[in-house]
C-alpha cells in the first residue's frame, strides 16, 4: 500500500544523508518530492538517484529568498504541500572556551532561524490536515560536550512543535519533531570540522553508548518520518519521537 | 501493505478497544494474532471479528498460570513469537484519602506485576527482529485528579521499557512504550458519558477523542521493522493531550 499516494512533500537538506533516504521512501509511498540544498551538485545527484517524481530546488533555508523561490517552485508545479520535512541543519564542534560569534550565529541561523522560516512560508500552501515534521536530536535533552550551539538549537526546535501544534490545531495541520540518534551519514565526518580520526572515534563511541549496539541507518529515520507524515500517525501531534536506538531514552 | 507478514503477535486485553483493534490491523498487515482476555463471550466475539489467523486464550495477566497456558498454546501452533503487545490494564477513580490496599494492588497486580510477567514468559519464544510494546498513558506524565493508582502504575510501565532495552541489548529484541491519550473505545466512552467525552476533547490539542483505530495503526508501526532504530522509547498517541 501506499501511504503517501498523490502527496506532495517538501524536503529542505534533501540532498543527502537522512533528507534524501527519505525523499527515496516518501516517492517509494506514493508522494511527489520537491528537495532542497545549497549544494547543486549534489541536489542533481540526489534527484537523479530518486528518480522520478521529484523536482530539486538549490537553496540556504537561512536566506528567507531561497525559501521564497522555493515555495515559488511548490506552487507553480503542484499548488499546494500536504507534508513538510524540515530537516536542514548545521552542526560544528565549538567548546565553550572556544566558540566564535560566527559559530553561534550561523548555527542558529540554519537550525532556528531557517527552520522557523521554513514552516512560516510554507503554510500559505499547506493543506488543511498536512503534517509538519521537524528534525531535532538526541541532543535536545542530552549534553554534548563540544556541541553546545547544536544542541540548543535543537531543543528550541523541539520547543516550536509545542507552539505551532496549537497555533495549527483548527487547520488540522500536525506538528512533530523527530529526533535521531547517531545515524550513519556522510555528515559527522564531512560537515562537523572532526578529523576522520575524530570521526571515526566518535562513531564508535556513539554506538558503544547506543542500547542497541550500533548506529541507525538513513532508511530507518526515513520509516519513521514517514510514519509522521502519513495517517498512521493521524492522532499524534506536538510529540518528540525519538529514532535514537534507545540512546536518550534509558 | 504486509509489513508483518508471517509474523506472530500476542496482544493482551486483546478483546475489546485498543487490543482488538491492534488485533485487526496487525492481521491486516499479515500476521497471526493470538488475544488474550478475561471474558470468553467477548473473546468469542473479537474471534468471529477477527478470523481465521486469530486464537483466543482466556485468562488474567496477573495470574501466572494463566500466562503459562497462554505461551504453551503460542509454542504449540506457532513455535516462536515476534511481537508481544502488553496492553491488559485496568484503572478505576479514588481520590486520595479513600484509597484503598486492595485499590492499589488490583490496579498494580495488572497494570505493573501482569505486564512483567507478560513479557519475562515471552522472552523464550522470541528472538531478532521481535518487537514489545508495552501500553502505557497520557496519565503516567501528568497528574489525573483521583487516579494515584493508575497512574503511578503507567509511570511503572514506562520506566519497564527503559530496563528492559538495557536487559535486552544483544537480543535483537526492541522494546518501547505507546501512550495513548483519551480513547474512544466502548469503555471509555461507558464510562466518561456524553460530557466526559467532551470534555477531554476540549482538552485536547486535536479536539477530539482517538479513535481506537488509530492506536492500532501505531502500534503496527512498533511492531514492525519500520520502527527498527527504535528502543525504550515511549510514543504519545494522545493528540497533544500531554506532549505541550
Amino acid at each position: 500500500m501506499e501511504r503517501l499516494a498523490g502527496k506532495i512533500a517538501v524536503i529542505t537538506g534533501g540532498s543527502s544523508g537522512i533528507g534524501l533516504a527519505t525523499a527515496k521512501r516518501f516517492v517509494e509511498e506514493g508522494a511527489h518530492v520537491v528537495i532542497t540544498g545549497r549544494r547543486e551538485k549534489e541536489l542533481k545527484e540526489a534527484a537523479a538517484a530518486i528518480k522520478e517524481n521529484v523536482t530539486a530546488v538549490v537553496g540556504d533555508v537561512a536566506r528567507l529568498d531561497d525559501l521564497d523561490r522555493l515555495y515559488a517552485v511548490v506552487k507553480e508545479k503542484h499548488g499546494h504541500i500536504d507534508v513538510l520535512f524540515a530537516n536542514a541543519g548545521a552542526g560544528t564542534i565549538a567548546p565553550l572556551a572556544a566558540a566564535t560569534e560566527a559559530h553561534f550565529d550561523q548555527t542558529f541561523d540554519v537550525n532556528v532561524k531557517g527552520l522557523f522560516f521554513t514552516v512560516q512560508k510554507a503554510l500559505p500552501l499547506f493543506r488543511d490536515g498536512g503534517s509538519i515534521i521537524l528534525t531535532s536530536s538526541v541532543s535536545n535533552v542530552m549534553g554534548l560536550p563540544g556541541f553546545s550551539v547544536y544542541a540548543a538549537t535543537k531543543a528550541a526546535v523541539r520547543n516550536f512543535a509545542r507552539a505551532w501544534t496549537l497555533e495549527l490545531k483548527d487547520r488540522k495541520i500536525r506538528v512533530n519533531t523527530m529526533s535521531p540518534g547517531p545515524i550513519e551519514t556522510p555528515a559527522l565526518a564531512t560537515t562537523t570540522g572532526l578529523t576522520p580520526e575524530q570521526a571515526e572515534q566518535a562513531a564508535a563511541q556513539f554506538a558503544s553508548q547506543v542500547p542497541m549496539g550500533r548506529r541507525g541507518q538513513p532508511e530507518e529515520i526515513a520509516a519513521a518520518v514517514t510514519f509522521l507524515a502519513s495517517n498512521e500517525s493521524s492522532y499524534i501531534t506536538g510529540v518528540d519521537l525519538a529514532v535514537d536506538g534507545g540512546l536518550a531514552q534509558v | 501493505m504486509n509489513r508483518l507478514n508471517g509474523k506472530t503477535a500476542v496482544i493482551t486485553g486483546g478483546a475489546t478497544g485498543i487490543g482488538l483493534a491492534a488485533a485487526k490491523r496487525f492481521i491486516a498487515e499479515g500476521a497471526f494474532v493470538f488475544i488474550f482476555g478475561r471474558r470468553q463471550e467477548a473473546l468469542d466475539a473479537a474471534v468471529a471479528d477477527l478470523g481465521s489467523n486469530s486464537r483466543a486464550v482466556n485468562g488474567s495477566v496477573s495470574d501466572l498460570a494463566d500466562l503459562d497456558r497462554l505461551y504453551t498454546a503460542v509454542k504449540a501452533e506457532r513455535g516462536t513469537l515476534d511481537i508481544v503487545f502488553a496492553n491488559a490494564g485496568t484503572g478505576s477513580p479514588l481520590a486520595l484519602g479513600k484509597i484503598t490496599p486492595e485499590h492499589i494492588d488490583e490496579t498494580f497486580d495488572t497494570n505493573v506485576k501482569g505486564t512483567i510477567f507478560t513479557v519475562q514468559k515471552a522472552l523464550p519464544l522470541m528472538g531478532k527482529g521481535g518487537s514489545i510494546i508495552l501500553t502505557g498513558s497520557s496519565a503516567g506524565t501528568t497528574g489525573a485528579p483521583a487516579f494515584t493508582a493508575y497512574s503511578a502504575s503507567k509511570a511503572a510501565v514506562r520506566n519497564l521499557a527503559r530496563t528492559w532495552a538495557e536487559d535486552l541489548k544483544g537480543t535483537g529484541i526492541r522494546v518501547n512504550v505507546l501512550s495513548p491519550g483519551a480513547t474512544a473505545t466502548e469503555l471509555a466512552k461507558e464510562a466518561l458519558g456524553e460530557e466526559g467525552q467532551k470534555a477531554f476533547a476540549s482538552m485536547t490539542p486535536l479536539q477530539r477523542m482517538a479513535d481506537p483505530a488509530e492506536i492500532g495503526a501505531v502500534a503496527a508501526f512498533l511492531a514492525s521493522s519500520d520502527s527498527s532504530f527504535m528502543t525504550a522509547s515511549e510514543v504519545a498517541v494522545d493528540g497533544g493531550l500531554a506532549q505541550l
